[in-house]
């Protein structure tokens, strides 16, 4: 029996084993953690070892129900996306440990692990499904485990309503992605993948649509993002980043997969990719710089990502289009690497976010504040994560960004459309940049460095051992593929040998260019540390006193006069205002005698807003004008279903 | 990666590091010449820092490990900026294809850890000024990117060594002057923003509410002074030499006659610096944002003219 089903059964067991131990909190606790830590690992090494031996596609299938036929592959690509699903999984098993600590709770924290189970299997499945009906099928036990584990805090009204928001666009989106494969159904006959790429050119591009919003909604490409700042607050924090780090990239995923598929010749797939890139990472992090709470920043900043890992992939699709095979190259690896960049950054940040949660018990920017003093090792951590996640070297998030900025500038000899899509690819990346630099020196600036601006804050202590571990994992490997990117790299340009333009050209060329990257970063920490150690010289035997900060003059500053996160990002939030809607509310000052002055401010995400007003409330309106077919007597609703079937009958 | 252990390139590397000071001088003798007052003496800034490096430090209270990584990161950075330039025409000490994505990112790792000491000790005025860098840089970046694309259109380098030495290279003197042109007055603009000059921000204003960088490193003193000032002179020097480099190809054969004319030409950059600083007030906070965009139209118009005339 294969690897990769040894290591899903061993990850299934200890899902399972979590219903009936739960009596016995620790030990279930311990079974459940040891036991997925240990599938993954074993599936870490297989997906590994799959993507560097380059051997033969492992494929398995099992016929299901006599009519359909439940078939597996697992070939580059899908082991290249294996690597973060096991990876990430393992660490936040690991994290959960110590988060989900209350005892109280031993029954819907079994129902989480076995959830938590059954997510990581199923994500591993779609990646390695191999006919729609298996993509289908895993994908909504994807979809339907995930929703289990954002609600698991079902007594608050605000989790219920980020699950039920989750459900709705999960579901929606799947219908999407099954009226694409209808699409294709409808010509090629089969549910095989064979066959996919000989429909016509014309209705590639319908089916990529479909599928591209139903995958869409799930990795959160603006418009469809709407969910993820609702169910990331909500769920627990590891719950949080594996969906964030890993389960929205299966929604990736799913666009390379039909992308190869379907293999198409015209220039409009990696247009089409590049715009959607654009505007979800240039608005993903302005909705982000105007978040007051940690985990919904961190959300947008989920939705920012996945613009940059689309713009890698347009600028691979757009190469593969004009036969560009250096753009194409460099591409969809930059876009590849970032989908695991991603995945490991902002479980780190999520983590990070989660243990601020559990020791603060609020995660409001603005109420935090000096907590670097109080959690030194969740602070450094999170300043790991927050410079990897703005692009910056030496740490991984550049890497993948450079591969991308590298493929665009080759790029730039294309004409027309394509050419200007390829400068704005360098010139949003470079914005996208900027700001996310921009809002992570304000979470880094207010929640960490300062002064405590409450009191929880200022009682904060560091938290559990197990959890500050899993952080100092993810921090580690930040700066490992920062520092040594070539293996990673090598590992996405392999994954990228998929595509049928790349598959014997020579992409192992460009890692000299990697080497060139790790050495500068080389030479950058070692001139770091000899100017560090002339600053100690210059420092030896001088007076260095303490005193309070410079107040120009005030002498009696409070906490309270500290900029705060809101007043940070206002002035960049307003240069988007027509994108992005600021509600403020200002109480002013109007009498002589000034009474308690209000100030609130609150950023519309436009694409909610503009849901709600042309599409929701429109089919509220024509459905409310049908509720009466909703009456209770279920001896008419089975004839509902009765009729149903018989109008069916009449049109086959 | 190229690497050139010459004794030119290491020469020209140290006399760059050693006169940034000096250059720095230019700017007030000119805004002395045209406010009719002798000025400081031209050696002001090298007092400015042996004096600081004599001193000791006080540290807020407020603060951590961040506020001292601060002057280290940035002045680190600004260092690595001199390795990979070209100066005067020399091949620069070190240099690869596509080196100033690098160079730029490693900016802004800089501008971070500037930003995040700033914001260490717990002020609101230097949390005013962290909030008005991290948003003028972030456009000032863009704009720069978009400068880049345009020089990999017109040359098909990705690296100041290929900009700037070699057969394509691109300055005022190329096929595509024209373009140069709108790209000098842009990077022009950015070398004001990014160095944190009037009409973007004012070094010799007295009002803290009032200012960028200069309130962002209130609170730092001593040793650790004089490393953000050294850190700020280099990077002033690197945006002159770029636009000298822009101005003028340093490619006449002879080395002396390259050096003598790289001098002049950066003398006038900064000169030109000082005279915009006497002949322009500052602009209000919130007009600053159009006077970066000025910047990036320009280079943006430069682009969509490629599309048509060149090639």
């Amino acid at each position: 029996m294969d690897t990769f089903l040894i290591a899903l059964l061993l990850i299934a067991a200890g899902g399972l084993q979590a219903l009936v131990t739960f009596r016995a909190y620790l030990l279930m606790k311990i079974l459940a953690v040891s036991t997925i830590i240990g599938g993954c690992g074993l599936g870490l090494y297989n997906a590994v070892n799959q993507i560097f031996r380059q051997v033969e596609p492992f494929v398995c299938s099992c016929e299901w129900l006599q009519i359909f036929t439940f078939s597996l592959k697992i070939d580059a690509v899908s082991a290249f996306f294996l690597i973060p699903v096991f990876a990430i999984s393992a660490v936040a098993a690991l994290y959960s440990f110590q988060y989900m600590g209350d005892k109280e709770r031993s029954a819907a924290t079994a129902a989480n692990y076995f959830f938590y189970a059954l997510l990581i299997i199923s994500m591993s499945l779609v990646v390695c499904a191999d006919n729609l009906i298996s993509f289908a099928l895993t994908w909504e036990l994807m979809s339907i485990s995930s929703f289990f584990l954002v609600i698991y805090d079902f007594h608050k009204q605000a989790v219920r309503n980020a699950g039920y928001i989750y459900f709705f666009f999960t579901q929606a989106g799947a219908l999407f992605i099954f009226a694409g494969f209808g699409c294709i159904y409808a010509h090629t006959g089969s549910f095989s993948f064979d066959a996919i790429a000989a429909i016509p050119e014309s209705v590639k591009l319908t089916a990529f649509i479909l599928i591209l919003i139903g995958c869409g909604s799930k990795a959160g490409i603006m418009p469809f993002h709407i969910w993820l700042p609702y169910a990331h607050p909500a769920a627990p924090s590891h719950i949080s980043a594996v969906m964030s780090g890993v389960m929205i990239k299966i929604g990736i995923y799913g666009i390379v997969r039909f992308y190869l598929l379907l293999a198409p010749t015209s220039v409009l797939f990696g247009q089409l990719i590049i715009v959607l890139g654009i505007v979800s990472g240039i608005l993903g992090v302005v909705y982000a710089l105007g978040k007051h709470d940690i985990k919904r920043l961190l959300a947008y900043h989920s939705v920012e990502n996945i613009g940059i890992i689309l713009l890698g992939l347009g600028i691979g699709m757009l190469g593969v289009a004009t036969g560009h095979k250096t753009m194409a190259a460099f591409g969809f690896a930059g876009g590849l690497l970032h989908v695991l960049n991603h995945s490991i950054f902002k479980s780190l940040l999520f983590f990070g976010a989660g243990g601020l949660l559990r020791q603060t018990g609020t995660a409001a920017i603005d109420q935090l504040g000096g907590l670097m003093k109080r959690m030194p090792f969740t602070g450094r951590s999170f300043l790991v994560g927050s410079l990897s996640i703005s692009g910056l070297p030496p740490f991984n998030g550049f890497i993948s960004e450079f591969l991308i900025y590298y493929g665009a500038f080759h790029g730039l000899d294309l004409q027309g459309a394509s050419f200007i899509l390829t400068n704005l690819t360098i010139l949003s990346l470079a914005l996208i940049g900027g700001l996310a630099a921009a809002c992570f020196t304000k979470v880094v600036g207010i929640v960490f460095l300062g002064e405590a601006r409450s009191e929880a804050a200022a009682q904060a202590s560091e938290t559990g051992s197990l959890i500050i571990i899993s952080q100092l994992i993810l921090a580690l490997f930040c700066l490992l593929i920062g520092i040594f990117p070539e293996p990673f790299v090598r590992a996405a340009f392999l994954a990228s040998r998929s595509i049928p333009l790349l598959a014997d050209f020579d992409s192992m060329q460009f890692l000299p260019v990697l080497s060139n990257i790790a050495r500068t970063a080389a030479l950058f920490l070692i001139l770091f540390l000899l100017i560090a150690g002339i600053r100690k010289l210059l420092y030896s035997g001088k007076e260095i006193t303490q005193s309070g900060t410079w107040g120009c003059g005030f002498t009696q500053p409070t906490v309270r006069m500290q900029y705060t996160g809101a007043s940070y990002a206002d002035s960049m939030v307003d240069f988007f205002r027509p994108f992005v809607r600021v509600q403020k509310k200002y109480s002013g000052i109007n009498t002589v005698f000034p009474g308690k002055t209000t100030y609130s401010s609150h950023v519309q995400d436009t694409s909610e807003t503009g849901l709600t007003l042309f599409l929701v409330r429109p089919i509220l309106y024509l459905l409310g004008k049908l509720r009466w077919m909703q009456h209770g007597n279920i001896q008419l609703y089975i004839g509902y279903i009765v009729l149903a079937i018989v109008v069916m009958l009449i049109f086959i | 990666m190229n690497i050139s252990f010459s004794f030119a390139s290491l020469a020209m590397l140290f006399a760059a590091f050693a006169l940034a000071p000096l250059l720095m001088g230019v700017i007030l003798k000119v805004k002395a010449f045209f406010a009719g007052k002798q000025g400081p003496p031209w050696l002001i800034k090298y007092h400015t820092l042996v004096k600081l490096l004599q001193k000791g430090s006080v540290y807020s209270t407020s603060t951590t490990f961040i506020f001292k990584l601060g002057p280290v990161v940035s002045f680190t950075t600004a260092v690595m900026l001199l390795l990979f330039f070209p100066f005067a025409g020399m091949a620069p000490v070190l240099s690869f294809h596509g080196d100033v994505i690098m160079l730029f990112y490693l900016l802004g790792l800089g501008r971070f850890f500037t930003v995040l000491a700033a914001l260490d000790t717990a002020s609101p005025f230097e949390g005013m000024g962290a909030a008005r860098e991290v948003f003028f840089s972030s456009l000032a970046e863009a704009a720069i990117f978009v400068i880049l694309a345009l020089f990999f259109r017109l040359s098909g380098s990705l690296s100041f060594a290929e900009y700037f030495t070699g057969t394509h290279a691109v300055n005022l003197w190329s096929e595509s002057a024209a373009l140069i042109l709108l790209v000098v007055i842009a990077l022009f603009i950015v070398l004001l923003t990014e160095n944190s000059r009037v009409p973007v921000d004012d070094p010799a204003t007295h009002l803290e509410l009032t200012m960028i960088h200069e309130v962002m490193i209130l609170d730092h003193s001593g040793p650790d002074l004089a490393l953000i000032e050294m850190g700020a002179f280099c990077k002033m020097l690197f945006y002159a030499s770029f636009v000298s480099c822009l101005l003028f190809p340093f490619q006449t054969g002879t080395p002396f006659f390259n050096i003598i004319i790289f001098a002049m030409v950066m003398t006038l950059v900064y000169a030109g610096v000082g005279l915009v600083e006497s002949i322009t007030a500052r602009y209000k906070m919130d007009t600053v944002p159009n006077y970066i965009l000025t910047s990036f139209a320009l280079v943006c118009f430069a682009t969509i003219l490629t599309m048509e005339f060149v090639l």
